[in-house]
């Protein structure tokens, strides 16, 4: 029950963003092509009740708590497999998966697979006929729903010493491994088919824990067997204790959930918990740079304050094309909120093609979407609408969005949609990373109510360190950027170019220093 | 987020009840009768296809179409019958009823159910052509429609008898790799070629199931190669060799400009590891899309002048080019046709595609450009090769673009990508070509629930090759060999 408590309360509270996280790479349909497409493969059962998890991370206290029933269900099926003592062993393969889950690669198919393996054996420890009838029948079961993880079920079944053919049970599996490895799965390499690779987001790797921890579990229920004494319950205890302290403390990297949590704050438009966790904690990177700087923007702060905060370089404002499933977001909701669609469609498009275990992303599909029916390409919208109908959380919001694409004036009165189709391009050309400063002043004098692009644009001369270009234009700030005084920022930048950077405290002065000293800069 | 949770219960609720739907089985009754045709999809009305074909398999477009019931009769005897949601025959019946009809044509009643009252439309009519299809099937690459992430790529094999796909080569068992499509020698499986792109690239030959896997980039031509075409007697390849590159657009019409900063044609003779260049080809212009003529003597290829790309994408104008080539030596002959003045007629010629009977050379046209898929105005052509002429394929082109085609090894079939229902997801049609060059109308690559496959699948076709049988492909292999990266080296003819 405590334990079940501590998982809820560890996700909802301290790590809700890591949830939002595992949601966005996935999205789970409710058809049957979809559980067919998964279980069609040893391990896909695993996968998709994994998936079927995961889709209510959307809901956070929803998603905490499924994950807490499903932590408490391991630690109860292994407690099942257990002997009469050593209780408190019986969390050590919760806790390691706790551990694990800090990575945020591993998928909640492996908790399920485990699940399944050890369940397996809670149901079929007996010896006899019977046992051997059902062993003939669970280890191919047992292969399917839970992939390779089946050898826990089958080491625990021969270690277990259950019945004298016991032996046989390995050579059983591998030939099932075997067989599946050369009919069922020829787009699968040997080492996907016996490793546990399907629940890693990235191919051909895995988590050193997903090793240990199917070792550790049979370690435990063999252990368990053994007489336990009064001495060793403190013992276990305080080992427990360690491996807590361990599993939190070296499983969640402190900077990497920084940034997952900075990119959940900015999916749900958090602008100011952005800005007050940043002065708290920052990660020098251009990821974190530029949800600072998008939360800045939106709260019409970036020209005051922008310096004050960490600044990696020209890349802060709007991050270059990368290749992963992460870097790219920040700089598509700074398209999306500039009115660069194209460029917004662009990097979720790619950054949902860079989830590399091939799965949709929610997020990203509908933000997609949205692209598209802002640049009237309602065909495909739909097609993306479509996709989203299918799934539980996006279902609701699809249907809106089918409604609106049949009703154009309702499109150009939507408050997000219509003022997207303003402040669009007007003309034509291609995009230009190189020249993002222009691609942005273009973007404000296509339109000049566009504040958040004069800030951008202003901001992106600064970030180069073009004095010229920021003097010249700072006029345009003046006249149309609906500012009472000039802010604070640019003052603070005009000192330091009359002063030429001799302005103790500036942080705008800081920041060229800095710049220069990497080599780059004014 | 948290929102969400408030619709959670009713969306569950919506979902389960959706579920529980169950399909039609009524029959027509009280039916009233329309002149007009029935609103269906794929629009197979008047279509020509060959018998053997997998079956022609329709849904109604109107969604409060409940049920529908087919009656299809044929010219020559034979009749077939399909009631349910959408249309789907079964395929020995379908396969029966168009080999009796092989010269006739069918006749399609089609009747509809909607809130309970059934309406029966127009007939119509597909005809089935004297020309077999004979080719097990097409090979192409699936791929998501995007920008400069590959996603989930995959080369495919169809069997276009029935509705059976299998994967050739996945992403996969290659995860993060790039590769292009499965260029046959003339529709034959146990040779072809394929390029893998990225770490571990490479291309590979695959004769009579033996994977050899060359690095055929030199010092001299800058890249491997990538667009191909075997020259019929199997020994040589002919290859572009080019750095492809993506530009983007930021207004609300054209999403993408490809373009290519280098580009150059080569041939790579199979015994001895050599490329074959030649000075009329590497003149500093950019030479795209080779294929070698149905006897092989003459290579055609596009070219076009050297321009500042991206800036200067517009200038991109290609023109068809051919040029001999004697097999028995292995050379190039000394001068250069041009066929087609991509300049001189302000248009871009690219993607030639010579029939295998010598008789035509289909070929794209495009404003700009030497990678038509991009282009919305790319358009099919056709060239007879015994009088010169050529015209616009009227039939088959659409306001989108067309490209990546190819030909039946009996040369009276084609199939070809079109973007013609959204302007994004490429799809796969096929058409009949007759020996006067009379082309009918198109018709979308069968599934067996066509609406649902087309509506859900995310992926756009790409390089469709007709293939004669089913392709024999190790992919664990494949894998062993990009990640070993030990490739067959090759050199320039003539350089030490």
């Amino acid at each position: 029950m405590f334990f079940g408590i501590g998982v809820f309360l560890f996700w909802y509270l301290a790590y809700p963003y890591a949830l939002s996280y595992q949601e966005q790479y996935q999205l789970f349909l409710w058809t049957g092509d979809y559980f067919c497409e998964r279980i069609s493969v040893p391990g896909g059962m695993s996968e998709w009740l994994g998936e079927f998890i995961v889709q209510f991370y959307y809901v956070e206290w929803l998603g905490a708590l499924l994950l807490a029933f499903l932590f408490v269900a391991l630690q109860r099926v292994v407690w099942c497999t257990m002997g009469a003592g050593h209780y408190l062993l019986s969390f050590v393969p919760s806790v390691l998966l706790f551990w694990l889950l800090g990575d945020p690669s591993v998928l909640l198919g492996y908790v399920w697979a485990l699940l399944i393996a050890v369940g397996a054996y809670a149901l079929n420890k007996g010896r006899g006929m019977k046992s051997l009838m059902a062993d003939a029948l669970l280890v191919p079961v047992v292969y399917w729903l839970a992939g390779p993880l089946a050898w826990v079920y089958v080491l625990l079944r021969l270690l277990g010493g259950a019945w004298r053919l016991s032996w046989m049970m390995p050579f059983y599996l591998f030939s099932l491994q075997m067989m599946a490895c050369y009919w069922l799965l020829p787009q699968w390499t040997a080492e996907m088919v016996f490793q546990p690779m399907q629940f890693y987001r990235i191919p051909l790797q895995l988590s050193t824990l997903m090793w240990v921890i199917p070792f550790v579990t049979i370690l435990v229920v063999l252990f368990s067997r053994q007489k336990s004494a009064a001495w060793l319950i403190p013992v276990e205890g305080a080992m427990l204790a360690v491996l807590c302290w361990l599993s939190i403390g070296s499983g969640y990297d402190k900077d990497m959930y920084e940034l997952i949590r900075q990119d959940y704050l900015v999916r749900n438009e958090r602008w100011d918990e952005i800005v007050k966790r940043a002065r708290d904690y920052q990660v020098r990177t251009p990821f974190w740079s530029e949800c600072v700087n998008l939360a800045l923007s939106q709260q019409r702060q970036l020209a005051e304050r922008m310096f004050t905060f960490y600044q990696s370089g020209e890349d802060a404002l709007i991050m270059p094309r990368t290749r992963d499933l992460t870097s790219m977001l920040p700089s598509a909701e700074v398209f999306w909120r500039l009115g660069m669609v194209n460029s917004a469609q662009r990097y979720m498009f790619d950054t949902q093609e860079s989830i590399l275990n091939a799965r949709k992303s929610g997020r990203c599909t509908k933000r997609i979407a949205e692209c598209m029916m802002v640049n009237g390409h309602y065909q495909t919208a739909r097609k993306q609408t479509g996709l989203l109908k299918k799934s539980l959380f996006y279902r609701a919001w699809a249907n809106e969005a089918e409604a609106m694409m049949r009703n154009e004036a309702q499109m150009n009165a939507h408050p997000v949609y219509g003022k997207l189709r303003k402040l669009r391009y007007k003309e034509d050309f291609l995009y230009s990373y190189e020249e993002i400063d222009k691609m942005l002043g273009l973007l404000f004098m296509n339109n000049q109510e566009n504040h958040m692009a004069l800030d951008y644009f202003l901001a992106q001369l600064l970030l180069k360190g073009d004095m010229q270009g920021f003097t010249q234009y700072l006029q345009l700030a003046q006249q149309y950027g609906g500012y009472r005084y000039m802010p604070i920022g640019y003052q603070d930048v005009m000192k330091c170019i009359q002063q030429q950077g001799n302005v103790p405290g500036s942080p705008y002065a800081a920041y060229a220093k800095r710049m220069m000293q990497k080599g780059g800069g004014e | 987020m948290r929102s969400g949770a408030i619709s959670f219960f009713r969306s569950l609720l919506s979902l389960w009840l959706t579920l529980a739907l169950f399909s039609c089985s009524s029959m027509p009754e009280n039916v009233k009768t329309v002149e007009k045709m029935p609103a269906i999809y794929p629009d197979y009305i008047g279509v020509t296809i060959p018998a053997g074909i997998a079956p022609l398999n329709f849904d109604a477009l109107d969604e409060g179409v409940g049920c529908m019931d087919v009656v299809v009769k044929g010219s020559k005897g034979g009749e077939l019958h399909a009631n349910g949601d959408w249309v789907d025959f079964d395929v020995e019946d379908w396969h029966q009823l168009t080999a009796q009809n092989r010269g006739g044509t069918l006749t399609f009643t089609v009747s509809m159910e909607k809130d309970g009252q059934w309406t029966q439309y127009k007939d119509f009519k597909m005809t089935v052509s004297s020309d077999g299809l004979d080719d097990y099937g097409l090979t192409y690459r699936r791929i998501k429609p995007g920008y400069e992430v590959g996603g989930d790529i995959g080369i495919f094999q169809r069997d276009i008898h029935s509705f059976e796909e299998t994967a050739v080569l996945t992403e996969h068992i290659l995860p993060g790799r790039c590769f292009n499509c499965h260029t046959p020698n003339r529709n034959n499986p146990d040779l072809f070629t394929l390029q893998i792109r990225g770490e571990g690239g490479g291309t590979l030959i695959q004769r009579n199931g033996k994977q050899t896997w060359y690095n055929t980039k030199t010092d001299s031509t800058k890249a491997a190669g990538s667009y191909a075409s075997w020259h019929p007697e199997g020994r040589y390849c002919a290859y572009a060799a080019n750095a492809v590159h993506q530009a983007f657009f930021v207004g609300n019409g054209q999403r993408i400009e490809v373009y290519h900063n280098f580009s150059t044609v080569e041939i790579l003779d199979t015994k001895t590891n050599e490329l074959i260049l030649s000075p009329l080809i590497q003149n500093g212009d950019l030479a795209i899309h080779p294929a070698f003529s149905a006897d092989g003597r003459t290579l055609y290829y596009s070219t076009s002048k050297p321009c500042r790309v991206p800036a200067e994408y517009e200038k991109v104008k290609c023109s068809l080019c051919a040029i001999p080539f004697d097999a028995s030596t292995g050379t190039f002959g000394e001068q250069v046709d041009t066929l087609l003045n991509g300049p001189a007629t302000d248009k871009s010629y690219t993607l030639v595609r010579p029939s295998y009977d010598g008789h035509w050379l289909m070929y794209t046209v495009s404003s700009r450009s030497n990678f038509p898929i991009a282009q919305n105005d790319a358009d099919l052509w056709l060239m007879d090769l015994k009088t010169g002429e050529h015209s616009e394929l009227t039939e088959v082109n659409s306001r989108q673009s067309e490209s990546y085609h190819n030909w039946s090894s009996n040369s009276h079939w084609f199939v070809f990508s079109s973007k013609r229902e959204d302007g994004m997801y490429t799809k796969l049609y096929l058409a009949h070509i007759g020996t006067d060059g009379k082309v009918s109308k198109p018709f979308l690559l069968p599934q067996r629930n066509p609406l649902k496959y087309y509506r859900e699948l995310m992926d756009a076709y790409n390089v469709p090759e007709f293939i004669s049988q089913k392709v024999e492909f190790d992919a664990r292999e494949a894998y062993r060999q990009v990640f070993r990266d030990e490739r067959v080296g090759v050199k320039v003819r003539g350089d030490k």
